[in-house]
C-alpha cells in the first residue's frame, strides 16, 4: 500500500513536472542570463494578464528569463511569501505591483538586503523598498486626457457631468481637482453641472446617470472616472434613447466597454496601454540589473517604445491612451 | 490489546497512516531537491518553516478539537480580529507591543471561551457555533478598521519575532516547537487527551462514564482561541502589518493539515505527530512548486489529490481486511457458488 501511494504521488508530481516545466530552466542559476520576477496584484486579473503579455515580449527581445507569479486567492500574506520564495530562488530583479503597500515592503527590503534589485509598477511600495516605480499615469495626465477628450467631442462648449466612485476616495478627489483646474484654465464655454458618486457600482452608476439625464436636459456628456460607471452610464444613455445626443467617456478597461463603443454609445475609453506597462517594467528591471539605469537618471531609453521621462524615482509611462471605435479591437483586456 | 478507545482505534490504522505520510513527505523532499537547486538549502527550509507557522499553530490546536468530534471554523477569522486588535491597542491605545500582545492573547482566550460556552452550555453543534463566530470575528475586525485601516510601522524589536532569527533559527519557530511539544504532551500523555478521545468516540458514553465532558471540551476551544491569538501576533510581526483580512481561509488549511495527518473527522482518532506531518506535506508542496518552476495553482490540485490519496490509502486496507475477515467467518457453505 505504501509503495502504491508513493508511486502514485511521484507519478503525479512527475506528470506535472514533465508537461509544465521547460526542460532547460530548472534553476535560477543560468549562466549570465538575468532572471526577472514579475509580481501582479492578482494572477487571474485581465489587466495583469495583459501586462504579462507585454513583459513576455520584452523578455524575449532582451533574452532574459521571466517568472510571473501572484496570489490566486485573497490571502494578504501571499505576495510576501512569493517574494520570499524568489529571494531564496536567487532571482536578479523583482518587479512588483503592490497590493499591500506596507506589508510587501518588508519582503522587498529583505530582497534588497540580499542584493536583489527591486522596482515596482502599477501600484507602488514604500519608497525605501524599491529603486524605481514605473508609474503608468500621473493624476494630471489622467485628468487632462479626460478633459481634453471631452472638449474635443463637444467642440469646447456645453454642459457635462461627472460620475465618480466616492466623493472621499483620495485618487478620485485628486483627479476631480485636476479636471476642474483644466476646465477653468482652457475651456471657458464648458460647464460642469453635477458630480455624482456611484460607490463603484455599475447599477448605481446607471441610476445616477438616468437621474442626471432627466434633471439636466441640456447635458451633452457624461464623464465617468471610475471603471464600473462607464458601462453603467452607457446603459442609461442607451435606455433613455439619447445615443449620440449625450456622449459617454470614461476611465475603464476596453473589454468592459467594447459593446457600447461598437454600438456608438460610448465614444472613448481612456486608460494606458497595459502591455506597454509590462514591457517597460521588464526593460527597466533589466537595465537596473545591468547598471545602465541608475538612481538620478532623468530619462530612460527603451529599445522598442522610445524614450521615457523619469521624474524623481518615477519612470513615467506617459500620456494615457484613448480607446475608441477605430482601435478598440486591437486590444483584449 | 487493551480495550481503551485510544489504543484500539488509533494504534494500528493511524500508525500505518503516519508512515505513509512520512514517505510522502520524504518523496516530496527528494523530488523537489532534485529539480530545484536551492530547494534543499537551510535558508529555504527556514522559509518553509516561517511560512507555515501560523497555519501550523492553528492545525495544532485544531487537532484535539477534531479528535473530540468537533470543528472550529472561526480560527482564521479570530486570527484577523486579534491582529487588528493588537494593531489598534499598539497604535491608538498607546500600549507597548508586549502589553498589546498580552491583551490580544487574553482576547483570543475569551473568544475561544465564547465558542466553548455556546457549544458546552447550549449544546449547539460546533459547526454551527463556529460558523456564526466565523462571521462575527471577521465582521468585528472589519468594523474596527472600517475595512480600510492598516496598522503598520511596528518597532523593529517586535518585527524580529516574525522576520529575524534567534539561536540560528527563525524566531517564531521556537514558539511553534514549544506549542507543538505542549500540545503533544496534552494529547498523548494527559487525562485531557484521553478524555478528548473518549468524547470523540462517544460523547454520551463519556458522560455516562462520569467524565467532565463540558469542562474538557471547553478547555480545547479556549486553548484554540489563545493559540489563534498567538498566531495573529506572529503573523503581524512577519508581515509588518495588521489588516482585517489577515488569516482569511486559514481555518480550512488547518483542517486540511489535520485530516491529512490522519485525524478522523468523525472524532476519536488522531495524533499530533500526524498533524505535524500533514503540515509539512502541504508546506513543502507549496514551496517546492516554486523551486520546480511549476505553476502555483498546482498546489491546490496536488494538496487535494494528496488528501484523497492519503485517506483512501488508509481506508482501503481496512476495508480489505474487513472483507477478508468476513469471508473467513462465513466460509464457502453459506453461498453455493464459492468465489474463485
Amino acid at each position: 500500500m505504501k509503495n502504491l501511494l508513493g508511486l502514485a504521488l511521484s507519478a503525479c508530481l512527475l506528470a506535472t513536472g514533465c508537461t509544465k516545466s521547460p526542460p532547460a530552466s530548472a534553476g535560477a542559476d543560468h549562466e549570465g542570463r538575468i532572471t526577472v520576477a514579475l509580481l501582479p496584484k492578482s494572477k487571474g486579473n485581465a489587466y495583469f494578464i495583459s501586462c504579462k503579455a507585454g513583459a513576455e515580449k520584452a523578455a524575449q527581445a532582451l533574452g532574459i528569463d521571466l517568472l510571473f507569479d501572484g496570489p490566486t486567492d485573497t490571502d494578504p500574506a501571499k505576495q510576501n511569501e512569493i517574494v520570499e520564495n524568489w529571494i531564496t530562488l536567487g532571482v536578479d530583479v523583482i518587479a512588483a505591483a503592490c497590493d499591500n503597500r506596507e506589508g510587501i515592503s518588508t519582503a522587498l527590503r529583505k530582497a534588497q538586503d540580499r542584493g536583489i534589485k527591486v522596482i515596482t509598477y502599477d501600484a507602488d511600495a514604500l519608497p525605501d523598498a524599491r529603486t524605481f516605480f514605473v508609474n503608468q499615469a500621473t493624476p494630471e495626465g489622467i485628468a487632462h486626457a479626460l478633459m481634453d477628450e471631452a472638449a474635443r467631442l463637444l467642440n469646447r462648449e456645453g454642459e457635462f457631468a461627472i460620475i465618480l466612485a466616492t466623493l472621499t476616495a483620495a485618487n478620485q478627489q485628486e483627479w476631480r481637482h485636476h479636471i476642474e483646474a483644466r476646465l477653468a484654465e482652457k475651456y471657458p464655454k464648458m460647464t460642469l453641472v453635477a458630480v455624482r458618486p456611484c460607490d463603484d457600482l455599475k447599477d448605481k452608476a446607471q441610476s445616477e446617470a438616468t437621474a442626471l439625464l432627466s434633471a439636466h436636459p441640456n447635458l451633452r456628456l457624461l464623464m465617468n472616472i471610475c471603471s464600473p460607471a462607464v458601462p453603467g452610464a452607457a446603459e442609461a444613455v442607451k435606455q433613455a434613447g439619447k445615443v449620440g445626443q449625450v456622449k459617454v467617456i470614461g476611465l475603464g478597461l476596453p473589454n468592459e466597454n467594447r459593446r457600447y463603443v461598437k454600438e456608438g454609445v460610448t465614444d472613448s475609453v481612456i486608460l494606458w496601454k497595459t502591455e506597454d506597462l509590462g514591457y517597460l517594467t521588464v526593460e527597466a528591471a533589466v537595465a537596473l540589473a545591468k547598471g545602465t539605469l541608475k538612481p538620478g537618471d532623468r530619462t530612460f531609453k527603451s529599445g522598442a517604445l522610445g524614450e521615457f521621462e523619469i521624474r524623481g524615482d518615477n519612470i513615467l509611462l506617459g500620456e494615457p491612451f484613448v480607446f475608441n471605435r477605430e482601435n478598440i479591437d486591437q486590444f483584449d483586456f | 490489546m487493551s480495550q481503551t478507545p485510544s489504543q484500539s482505534g488509533s494504534s494500528k490504522g493511524a500508525l500505518r497512516h503516519e508512515w505513509v505520510l512520512l514517505m510522502v513527505v520524504a518523496l516530496e523532499w527528494l523530488y523537489f531537491n532534485s529539480v530545484g537547486p536551492r530547494f534543499g538549502t537551510l535558508e529555504n527550509s527556514f522559509d518553509i518553516l516561517r511560512h507555515s507557522v501560523e497555519i501550523g499553530l492553528l492545525a495544532l490546536v485544531m487537532t484535539p478539537i477534531i479528535i473530540s468530534g468537533g470543528i472550529d471554523l472561526s480560527l482564521g477569522s479570530l486570527l484577523g480580529l486579534c491582529a487588528v486588535v493588537f494593531g489598534k491597542l499598539w497604535r491608538d491605545g498607546g500600549f507597548s507591543p508586549a502589553a498589546a500582545a498580552t491583551c490580544t492573547l487574553a482576547l483570543g482566550a475569551v473568544a475561544g471561551g465564547l465558542n466553548a460556552s455556546l457549544i458546552t452550555w447550549l449544546r449547539l453543534p460546533p459547526l454551527i457555533v463556529t460558523l456564526g463566530t466565523y462571521s462575527l470575528f471577521r465582521g468585528l475586525a472589519e468594523a474596527i478598521t472600517h475595512g480600510a485601516d492598516t496598522f503598520t510601522n511596528f518597532p523593529d524589536a517586535f518585527l524580529a519575532l516574525g522576520q529575524e532569527r534567534f539561536l540560528g533559527v527563525p524566531t517564531q519557530a521556537h514558539l511553534f516547537i514549544l506549542v507543538a511539544g505542549v500540545m503533544w504532551l496534552l494529547l498523548h500523555r494527559t487525562t485531557l487527551g484521553r478524555t478528548v478521545r473518549a468524547i470523540g468516540f462517544s460523547p454520551e458514553g463519556a458522560r455516562h462514564a462520569g467524565l467532565p465532558v463540558g469542562r474538557r471540551l471547553a478547555s480545547v476551544y479556549v486553548l484554540a482561541g489563545l493559540i489563534a491569538a498567538l498566531a495573529a501576533i506572529i503573523y503581524t510581526a512577519r508581515l509588518g502589518q495588521a489588516r482585517a483580512d489577515a488569516g482569511t481561509g486559514y481555518e480550512l488549511f488547518a483542517i486540511t493539515a489535520v485530516v491529512l495527518g490522519g485525524t478522523s473527522i468523525f472524532g476519536g482518532i488522531g495524533t499530533l505527530h500526524g498533524t505535524l506531518l500533514g503540515i509539512a506535506a502541504i508546506a513543502i508542496l507549496n514551496n517546492g512548486l516554486v523551486h520546480a518552476r511549476l505553476p502555483r495553482e498546482a498546489a491546490g490540485v496536488l494538496t487535494g489529490a494528496l488528501l484523497l490519496l492519503a485517506l483512501s490509502g488508509t481506508v482501503i486496507p481496512q476495508l480489505w481486511n474487513a472483507r477478508r475477515a468476513r469471508r473467513r467467518r462465513h466460509p464457502a457453505p453459506a453461498s453455493p457458488s464459492s468465489p474463485p
